[in-house]
């Protein structure tokens, strides 16, 4: 009984994820990982992080200024679903590598969508010296530390060449890499500079080709009304709408914004549009988009106001919004709150219908900025809501 | 054979394993390793453990040193860490020993050195705030420590950019951003809560003395500056508006630039160079004036003849503005095929 309808919706759905799949392997007709080359991959910081194809991952290194591409070598699909729930991960990492659990810095969160275990680029100290780490967190809930001595991986580099003059003070300049995603083909890189308060999104084919650090794109949007602004990208996910494909960004003024994915070529300058207002005094971390009930949503992890489940259906249909609302945090797409679960610090897809948090207390500081948690970071499997 | 295991054996007995902490390492003394590698590995029989509860052991590395059984760790031994190490014998029986790192820092080295910008009015559409601290930092803690307060010494909420703390290389300067939301003309926060510093307001800038350095440990002192909202500055900087003063041909007096007001620090040490042909002059930049001076010395006497500064257009003000357009610009219309990066020259002449 219940097979009819829905069971035909399952298939059509396992024939659309299919169609997604062959076209990811039209991209890369040879495995990616065929372009690594073995030997020891030095970081100075390991922080955003983005799955690729074939099991490989990218780290953004912002004080090395580079991006790298590692070969996981993790592959194998797990038995059934998969329910990760590990307490105190912080004590575990700190455990391993020796340093007291308050001088663990977890900087982000991915899950290999192969294999589904978990990845974390974490920071061993917190100062100029602290080392950067790849910790996985397996299925099962073991974690080990991935280690880079001996690893296939391939690395581009985001800056120019150092000065010249080897007298001269170390360059203060650095591009924090805030966020990357793989689509189709290229490597979208987010950074915010230390300097300038204009930053470009970087568009990087893969694999990468020699030192060539790939095109940057300026991205304007219309914050409301009528002024424009190029601002940094804070996080952002690929997205599609009504058959095209976007990427939708969420900047550090918190607007979510529309951006046409076959805008983003050399040397362009991209003018995007907002669709949606978070609201003020918040910092969005991550965005899962997923299905649920026939409907878009995607979930975004915020630093104030926590986690939010924003409807995107149909997002071609929002106008641009063009005047300032009065109630902060209505504007555009709908969303609720989701209570269920609290002190969010990073949010991943795990599978269709399931996501990986890790949460822990905030720190003293304001709602918006807590500083580093109190307490243990828990890594934690929810569904989707 | 058989001999030779038996006297082995009997040695073990006589002479019970200890696990020692030597050069960093952790070295089974008194126990013959074999020269291969057990099955299960030579984690079977030794582990390190550097915390309580269900952890996983230390990473690192063995090897059989001199016929001992070492574990050099991959990190150093590290202040404030407690290890427990733990050898099982093929025997089955277990020896176990702890060791503590050394003691955690308490000593303060840090404090704030400046605070860009420097001056005592700062525009109300303020972008960016530069602290140069003496030591390295801790990264993270820049939101529960940093405070805008009013007159009355009233914590002001929602000041500063949230999150994502831009720190160079050395962890000395950290760069926050007021929040641009309500900085932005027509977006909801300027709209709602208004901007982040009013024109005519007495705003004071406090930097915790428990921000903790890089090691861990509190600042020497903490830091206060106060300040006073001035008018909004949404005029992007003008070239034509800077006042060049050339030195004398012989000198290594400096070449002073005046502009009309204050600039960004960080970007008046990078965007402005001394060029003469082709060729950079060699030289040493400072600012007066609280940035709104810029002064060059050269390293070697100036010569009369042709010079210029080159500017990169990228260089903003203290409210973002920048060569040619302002920090929130009015409809964006003109859509040029590549991203320009251009440089603008100021001819000046050395007599």
């Amino acid at each position: 009984m219940i097979k009819g309808p829905a069971f035909r919706r399952a298939a059509l759905a396992a024939v659309a994820v299919s169609a997604v799949a062959i076209l990811a392997i039209a991209d890369n007709p040879s495995n990616l990982t065929d372009s690594l080359k073995a030997g020891k991959l030095q970081l100075k910081s390991a922080g955003a992080l983005a799955f690729g194809p074939d099991g490989v991952l990218f780290v953004g290194d912002s004080l090395g200024g580079s991006v790298a591409a590692i070969d996981t070598n993790d592959h194998t699909a797990p038995k059934g679903a998969a329910s990760i729930n590990v307490d105190g991960l912080d004590a575990k990492i700190a455990a391993m590598v020796g340093v007291p659990a308050d001088q663990i810095v977890v900087n982000d969160m991915k899950v290999n969508p192969l294999s589904k275990n978990v990845y974390l680029s974490v920071s061993r100290g917190k100062g100029p010296d602290a080392q950067p780490l790849i910790v996985k967190v397996d299925t099962s809930g073991a974690v080990s530390n991935l280690s880079l001595d001996n690893v296939k991986f391939a690395q581009v580099s985001l800056v120019d060449a150092p000065a010249a003059n080897p007298a001269a003070r170390q360059d203060p300049r650095t591009t924090t890499i805030t966020d990357m995603n793989y689509v189709s083909g290229n490597l979208l890189v987010a950074g915010m500079s230390n300097e300038e308060w204009n930053s470009a999104l970087r568009s990087i084919p893969v694999p990468f080709k020699n030192a060539e650090p790939g095109a940057t794109l300026q991205i304007w949007h219309d914050s409301h009304g009528r002024y424009e602004t190029q601002s940094p990208v804070r996080t952002f996910v690929p997205y599609t709408i009504a058959g095209q494909a976007y990427v939708l960004a969420a900047y550090t003024c918190t607007p979510l914004v529309r951006i046409p994915v076959s805008d983003l070529k050399a040397g362009a300058k991209v003018k995007g549009q907002t669709i949606a207002d978070l609201g003020a005094g918040n910092q969005p971390l991550d965005m899962v988009p997923y299905k649920k009930g026939g409907k878009d949503y995607i979930l975004v992890a915020n630093t104030a106001f926590g986690l939010l489940k924003v409807q995107a259906d149909h997002l071609e249909t929002y106008p641009t919004i063009d005047s300032p609302t009065k109630n902060p945090g209505t504007a555009g797409m709908p969303f609720e709150k989701i209570t269920s679960v609290a002190n969010v610090k990073q949010l991943a897809q795990l599978d269709l219908s399931n996501a990986v948090v890790l949460t822990a207390t905030s720190g003293p500081g304001p709602a918006y900025a807590p500083g580093p948690p109190v307490g243990p970071m828990n890594l934690k499997t929810i569904v989707l809501p | 054979m058989l001999l030779a295991g038996v006297a082995a054996a009997a040695q073990s007995v006589a002479h019970s394993p200890v696990i020692e902490l030597q050069n960093g390492a952790f070295r089974v003394n008194g126990w013959a390793a074999p020269r291969s590698e057990p099955r299960g590995g030579w984690g079977a029989l030794f582990l390190v453990y550097a915390g309580a509860g269900k952890v996983p052991p230390l990473v690192g590395a063995y090897a059989v040193e001199s016929g001992a059984l070492v574990f050099h760790p991959r990190y150093p031994i590290t202040a404030g860490v407690h290890y427990h190490a733990v050898f099982r014998m093929p025997s089955g029986a277990t020896i176990a020993n702890d060791f503590d790192g050394p003691a955690r820092a308490t000593n303060p080295l840090a404090r704030v050195e400046q605070v860009y910008p420097t001056a005592a009015v700062l525009p109300s559409n303020l972008l960016r705030l530069y602290i140069v601290f003496s030591s390295p930092m801790s990264q993270g803690e820049a939101a529960s420590h940093i405070h805008v307060e009013d007159d009355k010494g009233k914590v002001l909420p929602d000041e500063l950019l949230p999150g994502q703390e831009l720190w160079d290389p050395l962890f000395r300067r950290l760069t926050m951003t007021f929040d641009p939301g309500r900085i932005k003309r027509g977006l909801t926060s300027n709209q709602t809560i208004g901007p982040a510093i009013t024109e005519g307001r007495h705003y004071r800038l406090v930097i915790d003395r428990d921000w903790p350095d890089a090691r861990g440990v509190p600042m020497v002192q903490g830091f206060a500056r106060s300040f006073v909202g001035g008018p909004a500055d949404r005029t992007p900087p003008d070239t034509a508006q800077w006042r060049v003063t050339a030195p004398a041909s012989g000198t290594t007096k400096a070449l002073v630039v005046d502009f009309p007001g204050p600039m960004n620090y960080s970007l008046l040490l990078r965007m402005i160079q001394v060029t003469r042909g082709q060729a950079k002059v060699a030289g040493r930049i400072s600012l007066e004036r609280h940035e709104a001076e810029w002064l060059f010395t050269p390293d070697t006497p100036w010569q009369t003849g042709d010079y210029q500064l080159a500017i990169d257009t990228g260089i903003e003000d203290l409210a973002g503005n920048h060569i040619g357009t302002a920090f929130d610009i009015d409809i964006f219309e003109k859509v040029s095929k590549t991203i320009e990066r251009k440089s603008l020259a100021i001819p000046f002449t050395i007599r």
